[in-house]
């Protein structure tokens, strides 16, 4: 067995003890109004059998990342695989360390989820070690992503934190304006989760069914050399049925998948690059299978979701759930800053010469950036703390996770070594 | 006409307008003399020079930047512009092209509006320079403005604070002390402070415990070590301090820097890819190559005599020597050469051809014709050969006429005027291409024939490759002359100095005082509340008095 096996193993050990340790944390949490039972007991006892659990899977994870690292003799941080394990792994950490400082069982429950859903993405993407380019051969990668990682699981935290507190304080119940808004946007919150897990489970499926359709795309390019049209022929692989066809395209072999033979749409002609209507597939897919998941949720649930939620957060001071959450920020930000822009911009310095290049990446870091500054500012001011505070960490992960996914599925740049394909 | 207010406190201290707290005895000053609500702690309640009454207009421009919720907005409206930036691709990125058509080629519509607009060139905009430039004057002025009234307030402490000042913290305890302690429960409390490493000043039945004051001062160093970024940044521009060019250096050649007396020669380029066994199973079977390493060897000049004179060769002293690698470039004397690109086609850097009389077979020369530097005239026999003009890179312009379309010798011909026996008076042209593929692509014969009909009395040839000279391949190199980056990164420094301070220590502050047997205890922390209560009820369980964490909180809103 090599270390490649031992990280294979690692990975998936991790993988299913935080999923028992998610539902030991449900019953730890929920299952304190139990009949015959001492509440404080079960708590005691359960909250010992959850976090044991999660920090067995983290060590899992932690063996996953040290054989990797053996095998391919550098830190798996260098595609998108092997960022988004290494971000669900430092989600882990940053969750074990807030839990040590504020002892709520409660945080478990919703770190869990979150970080499994991260690992679970994470597989989507080619699993195979690639060697490294020469640009990313530097010290400055295991300071940088590492410390990057960091910051952001501590942000992520953050979030985890400002949806509990919003869970707690929103009132179901009531009807007026303010309460209505506020329970449409945090079943957004969560429906958008469950977008997510659709993208993964509709990869998943359809990769396990060993869907694929090919497409040609007609593209009449300009050879300068020789001064003359010549078409060429490009070739799109899909692996989810195409609900959306490439631009200008015909259909080579499209298997039929529940009778549907054949796209309904071609994508429009600004869409001409190859990835373009394939990606747009993928995400009318995700966003088919999330809204299938979530109604399945509705009906067997027969409730809003945040109202499901709602009465296990009982437990907690909404005070305290504000001050996790800003305690988190307020860890992370330094160490955001330090990572994600000082260090990127000493590497940048020695790799291309320059500090800075308004690089998308790098501009949203700053984004994120500037992002969190606003937050710490007006949480100085009264009125702030609270419900509003909460909404602005909630949506500051929204921004996070745009940086370091969204940039390098729809904008790319320099950073674009970590997209997919 | 504002009315007066009256800011004189009931303890006789007279405080300036905008006062929140009593400067003094840390009385609250919103008249309101019942309510419980909360205090508002931040820069312990003194006034700022924004409040000033009866403004001018230096006082207002003052305010407007003084002001956190004007801060906000700025950064806001920064985020939002850098957001526009990323749609597409800046110009910034490339080297050569056509920004007026780019965009509506790629994005059709949408690019051309985008390009219309300007956000092509988001961040040298002058509306996003000047949103930059804002939000430095806002650092400024916000910081002036709070740290010096904020550092008055707190180098003059008064231990004895007001009781409403107590009793409105976020942390406050109230209860009865056994009867008897009363004389000595301060000096007692002094002890199990110092041990939580709190610095404690007492009175008679007062007292005052603070620690890592120092954390309060953190904001402000952040803000100026992004002053002083942002300054390099913006003089970084300056002439003189900066210089950003990217240059071919062909293997063997000693290249000029302009703008410098340094010259660089490429010694030796090489790519390595990553052998078969360094790749994993799965990376082999995708049959990709990755490319390990880009190097260039390289040795830097000085010119030390005639360096500006044309005519002579220039007196070289070799100064640096290094292998430069992508992330590990060379410096000297604070020029940086960066590898960037390379070509690994080989390119023509000389040949040495005859010319032959094609009547009588006689051949004249060797001559060496260089492709960078030629020889203005060549005299071969009873030949002269004068160079009128060359085409590294030979193409026809619509009108016919002949163009270089780069510096690069790909397509390389020389315009002769060649003068000699059977040659009318004034010369004849004739025009020569090294490589045999351009002489036939081209048609060299027929262009002589137009020329003047040379081509039938004389001709140029290489007579074997030994006399052909390859560049084996060229280094793209980026040279870069930065002097502001000291700056640049002592800025920063400073930032993460002050992020450290203000994020990871809190200035706590606990205060007592003992009525009539009833002891007061208020605390403030900066951040991490939670562990200010938890410190307090540490404090007062070895003093004796159990009180739950929670219990001190203080329920007013």
């Amino acid at each position: 067995m090599d270390f490649l096996e031992i990280s294979r193993y690692g990975f998936m050990i991790a993988f299913f003890l935080y999923c028992a340790s998610f539902i030991f944390y449900v019953v730890a949490v929920t299952g304190k109004t139990w009949k015959n039972r001492d509440p404080e007991q079960h708590e005691r006892k359960w909250g010992r059998i959850s976090f044991v659990t999660s920090s067995l899977g983290l060590l899992s994870h932690l063996v996953y990342c040290a054989a990797r690292w053996a095998y391919s003799g550098h830190i798996p941080v260098s595609n998108m695989y092997e960022f988004m394990t290494f971000l669900s792994m430092m989600v882990m950490i940053a969750f074990t360390v807030i839990f040590f400082i504020y002892r709520k069982i409660l945080l478990g429950m919703f770190a869990l989820p979150i970080a499994i859903i991260i690992m679970a993405y994470a597989a989507v993407f080619p699993r195979e070690v690639q060697p490294l380019i020469p640009s990313l051969r530097s010290i400055w990668l295991y300071i940088h992503v590492t410390l990057a990682a960091t910051s952001e699981a501590f942000f992520a935290v953050g979030f985890i934190a400002a949806l509990i507190y919003l869970l707690r304080t929103i009132e179901f119940n009531s009807t007026d304006k303010s309460a209505r808004r506020q329970k449409w946007w945090i079943e957004f919150t969560l429906f958008s989760i469950i977008i997510v897990v659709g993208f993964i489970v509709s990869v998943f499926a359809f990769r396990a069914a060993g869907y694929e359709a090919v497409y040609t795309q007609n593209k009449t390019t300009i050879d300068s050399q020789v001064q003359q049209d010549s078409t060429i022929d490009k070739q799109g692989v899909y692996h989810m049925p195409p609900i959306i066809a490439p631009y200008e395209s015909k259909p080579v072999s499209v298997p039929a998948f529940l009778g549907m033979d054949r796209a309904w749409f071609e994508a429009p002609s600004w869409m001409s690059g190859a990835s373009a209507a394939r990606k747009l597939n993928t995400v009318i897919w995700a966003l088919i299978t999330g809204i299938v998941l979530y109604l399945i949720l509705r009906l067997i649930l027969r409730r809003p979701l945040g109202q499901v939620l709602a009465p296990a957060v009982r437990g907690i001071d909404p005070n305290d759930a504000d001050e996790i959450s800003y305690r988190a920020i307020a860890i992370g930000f330094p160490i955001f800053t330090l990572g994600a822009l000082v260090f990127a911009m000493i590497w940048a310095q020695q790799a291309w010469g320059r500090f800075w290049g308004w690089d998308p990446k790098e501009v949203w870091a700053l984004i994120t950036w500037l992002y969190y500054s606003v937050y710490l500012h007006l949480r100085l001011s009264r009125g702030f703390q609270g419900r509003k505070a909460s909404w602005l960490a909630v949506l500051g992960f929204l921004v996070v996770m745009f940086t370091l996914v969204g940039v390098n599925l729809i904008i790319a740049g320099l950073h674009s070594y970590a997209g997919t394909d | 006409m504002a009315l007066i207010e009256n800011t004189k406190c009931e303890c006789g201290h007279q405080n300036r307008v905008g006062t929140v707290l009593c400067e003094s005895c840390g009385k609250p000053l919103d008249n309101s003399g019942e309510s419980q609500a909360l205090l508002e702690m931040r820069y312990d309640g003194v006034a700022r020079r924004s409040q000033r009454v009866n403004p001018n207009f230096i006082d207002r421009i003052w305010n407007f930047f003084s002001s956190v919720k004007v801060a906000v907005y700025l950064i806001l409206f920064t985020l939002l512009g850098a957001m526009l930036g990323t749609i597409f691709e800046q110009e910034s990125n490339f080297i050569n092209f056509d920004p007026s058509t780019f965009y509506k080629n790629k994005y059709g519509q949408i690019g051309e509006i985008y390009y219309k607009l300007g956000l092509s060139h988001t961040y040298e905009s002058w509306w996003f320079v000047l949103l930059l430039v804002m939000i430095g004057a806002s650092l400024v002025i916000c910081s002036l403005d709070r740290v010096l009234p904020l550092y008055k307030a707190l180098s003059k402490q008064r231990i004895r604070k007001h009781l409403q000042f107590l009793t409105r913290q976020k942390v406050v305890y109230q209860g009865p002390i056994h009867e008897g302690e009363e004389t000595d429960w301060v000096e007692r409390a002094v002890k199990p402070l110092r041990r939580k490493r709190y610095r404690v000043h007492a009175e008679k039945d007062a007292l005052l415990a603070e620690k890592q004051r120092f954390s309060r001062w953190g904001p402000y160093i952040i803000h100026i070590g992004l002053i002083v970024f942002l300054l390099a940044v913006l003089f970084r521009g300056l002439p003189g301090l900066h210089l950003d060019q990217h240059y071919w250096f062909p293997e063997g050649e000693k290249t000029k820097i302009s703008g410098t007396n340094l010259y660089l020669e490429n010694e030796k380029f090489t790519v390595e890819y990553y052998s078969q066994d360094e790749m994993s199973e799965d990376f082999r079977k995708t049959g990709k190559e990755v490319p390990k390493m880009f190097e260039t060897k390289a040795i830097l000049y000085e010119c030390t005599a005639n360096c500006d004179d044309p005519s002579k060769q220039p007196q070289l002293r070799e100064v640096k020597r290094h292998a430069i690698q992508v992330n590990d470039p060379l410096s000297y004397k604070g020029l940086s050469a960066y590898q960037f690109d390379f070509d690994l086609t080989p390119k023509l850097r000389s040949v040495q051809p005859v010319l032959v009389n094609k009547v009588t077979g006689e051949q004249y020369g060797k001559f060496k014709l260089e492709m960078n530097n030629p020889q203005q005239e060549f005299k071969l026999g009873p030949y002269t050969l004068e160079l009128k003009n060359k085409f590294l890179d030979f193409s026809l312009n619509e009108q016919g006429q002949p163009i270089s379309k780069s510096k690069d010798p790909n397509a390389p011909a020389f315009l002769f005027l060649v003068k000699g026996p059977d040659i009318p008076e004034e010369g004849s042209q004739f025009i020569y291409f090294p490589k045999q593929i351009d002489k036939e692509r081209f048609q060299q014969d027929a262009i002589n024939e137009k020329l003047g009909g040379l081509q039938n009395k004389l001709q140029i040839d290489v007579l074997g490759m030994e006399d052909v000279d390859f560049i084996a391949s060229s280094s793209y190199l980026n040279i870069r002359i930065d002097r502001a980056m000291p700056f640049v990164w002592l800025g920063l420094g400073i930032v993460m100095l002050g992020l450290i301070m203000s994020f990871y220590w809190q200035h706590r502050r606990i205060w007592l005082r003992i009525d009539d047997g009833i002891l007061t205890l208020g605390a403030h922390t900066t951040k991490n509340w939670f562990g200010m209560r938890r410190e307090v009820s540490s404090f007062l369980a070895a003093m004796g008095i159990e009180a739950d964490e929670k219990s001190l909180e203080n329920g007013g809103k």
